[in-house]
């Protein structure tokens, strides 16, 4: 039995026509399954429901997908240039939206005591959210380097090491987060004297019809686009991002050249643990700040890496891989909620047996 | 005469392994040294050690009339050393422009870049046709290249090239060894080579390394080639 597989597996491998076929097959088979998920949808639903379930899925889903990116996007750097799977990268997340969210409540007590904006609080809650946003991943981005510098720094090479040492730091930063913070869970909405709400709740972009968004989630849409845009500009035109590219693919040979290798990676861990951190502030007024997101939102980044194929050193692999996870938890949360928690694990499942490389893979 | 690097009873270990055991040698100033030998006698692993990526334990490595064995990797190279390995290990997913870049210790002015680029076009002038292009496209003569460009991008004394036609077909080869022949009016040069003969003409000074040792040294490369008893014990060429 098992020579027979083999010798169907081997024919398949050799036969490019059949690979074509297979490829064909297979994207076929993930429209039907498509089509025949709308049809459903459609079914269960009515078509005017379904549209402005499908829709809300859609941009909540990318803009989910694009602020998994730029945390996974970190995680990923830090995997490829300093080699260190950092299980206390969720930790990072997980502060940085505790940090973005004190920031932001701190920034709009001071400007509405010096009445910097006057009665324009849509104004006032955008400048402290992005206020809080750069302030949480710039604080992240300090203890990052500084788990870096003193501790990491120490053990590269040694794995096992660096796997134990980040786990405690994943439960010791979830720890401290619930000293300071006094609970686990914290949100905007508890919170009656902030203005938030007028951005980020009364904010909708109205399409006619049933078809309002609310403008943060459009708004998350294109803060992860532009931060996209500018590390994948930054990576191919300055020095340092080239440098990192480098260093990606021989370490070695960039110190042989005559850098200072040892800065180049805490510079990387910064920047890895400050994306965590802008993500996690962001997400905030959304998904809260939670000290469960520690381990949570590090299982999604190895989720998202293995989905698309980052392992094998694509970076363009967090992308897809972001989308994936952050559109099929979205559009399961609109039409199958039951589901919402374990698609992305089906999928996972799904990709590692049809094509363990990942889509980006081989 | 001054030397402008010295490895003086150098002890290396890779591991528990005792890599070189007490090699010394000099690298005189505007001349090409050779370090000759078969494979596993330790050439690479000397480079390595001048790099500081292989440390001595034992010994002193002194370059400019500084002791620079106990500097790390980055600290050596930008004292003026530029090193070229034995496998290229070029940057594949960069482009030739950006394996440059990456390859320069600071910044600079536009102007100072520009000039270093037209040596090295001048030097290789087919380089500017896959100036643009990704290092991992191109052949293998052309990632040895830009292997000896990029240490050309920076203003180096001691130049360390480490097998540099392997790999090469003859002709390519020849043509490699004839701009590293140009490169002796700027650069003091340590070359790595298992093939002797290809670089015969261009060495001034040479060492023979066996198993972590130094065997022979000389200056005579005339005399070394017509030895075929030294060649048959050392160099793995039987004639």
């Amino acid at each position: 039995m098992q020579k027979k597989l083999y010798s169907i597996r081997n024919s398949i491998e050799e036969n490019p026509q059949t690979k074509t076929i297979i490829r064909i097959t297979s994207i076929l088979a993930v429209i039907i399954i498509g089509i025949l998920l709308v049809i459903v949808g459609i079914n269960t639903y009515t078509w005017n429901e379904f549209v402005v379930r499908a829709s809300k899925s859609l941009v909540d889903g990318l803009a989910l997908s694009m602020l998994l990116f730029l945390m996974v996007s970190g995680f990923f750097l830090i995997f490829g240039l300093c080699g260190v799977i950092n299980f206390a990268h969720g930790a990072f997340f997980m502060l940085g939206g505790f940090m973005g969210y004190t920031i932001y409540i701190a920034t709009e007590a001071l400007f509405l005591d010096i009445g910097l904006f006057g009665t324009n609080y849509f104004l006032l809650s955008i400048v402290c959210f992005i206020v809080a946003a750069l302030g949480a991943a710039g604080v992240l981005a300090v203890i990052g380097g500084g788990i870096e510098f003193f501790t990491i720094r120490r053990l590269y090479g040694n794995v096992i090491a660096q796997i134990l040492l980040t786990v405690g730091f994943m439960y010791i930063i979830t720890q401290v987060a619930e000293i300071i913070w006094g609970s686990s869970v914290i949100s905007y909405f508890i919170t009656p004297n902030s203005q938030i709400e007028y951005f980020f709740i009364s904010g909708v972009l109205d399409f006619g019809g049933a078809l309002k968004f609310e403008l943060y989630r459009i708004f998350l849409i294109f803060l992860g686009l532009g931060v996209a845009a500018l590390m994948f500009i930054a990576f191919r035109k300055t020095r340092i991002g080239l440098l990192i590219q480098a260093g990606i693919e021989d370490s070695e040979m960039v110190e042989a050249l005559g850098t200072d290798i040892k800065k180049l990676l805490t510079i990387v861990f910064m920047l890895g643990a400050g994306l965590a951190g802008l993500s996690g502030a962001v997400l905030v007024p959304w998904i809260g700040a939670n000290t469960g997101h520690g381990l949570t939102y590090l299982i999604y980044a190895f989720v998202i890496v293995v989905v698309g194929g980052a392992h094998y050193g694509r970076f363009e692999g967090t992308f897809f891989g972001a989308l994936i996870v952050g559109l099929s938890m979205q559009f399961t949360a609109y039409f199958i909620p039951a589901f919402e928690g374990i698609i992305v694990f089906i999928i996972m499942v799904l990709i590692l047996i049809l094509k363990p490389g990942g889509l980006t893979g081989t | 005469m001054k030397h402008l690097l010295e490895i003086e009873n150098a002890h290396v270990y890779i591991g528990s392994f005792h890599i070189l055991q007490g090699i010394s040698l000099v690298v005189p100033k505007g001349e090409v040294t050779l370090l000759l030998g078969r494979n596993g006698a330790g050439k690479t692993t000397t480079m390595k050690s001048i790099l500081g990526i292989y440390p001595p334990r034992e010994g002193r490595i002194i370059f400019n009339e500084e002791d620079i064995s106990n500097l790390s990797t980055h600290e050596i190279v930008g004292r003026g050393i530029g090193y070229v390995p034995d496998t290229r290990r070029i940057f594949g997913t960069l482009t030739v422009e950006q394996n440059l870049i990456v390859s320069r210790r600071k910044n600079g002015l536009k102007g100072e870049i520009q000039d270093r680029l037209d040596f090295i076009f001048d030097l290789f002038p087919d380089m500017k046709r896959f100036y643009k292009q990704k290092a991992k496209a191109l052949s293998g003569g052309q990632q040895q290249m830009l292997a000896v460009a990029r240490a050309l991008m920076n203003d180096n004394d001691l130049l360390l090239i480490d097998e540099p036609t392997e790999g090469l077909s003859p002709l390519l080869g020849k043509n490699l060894i004839e701009a590293l022949d140009k490169l002796t009016e700027i650069a003091t040069i340590l070359l790595v080579e298992q093939n002797f003969r290809t670089v015969s003409k261009l060495g001034d000074n040479y060492y023979i390394f066996d198993n972590g040792k130094i065997v022979h040294e000389g200056n005579d490369m005339g005399k070394l080639v017509a030895d075929k008893d030294l060649v048959a014990r050392y160099l793995g060429v039987s004639i």
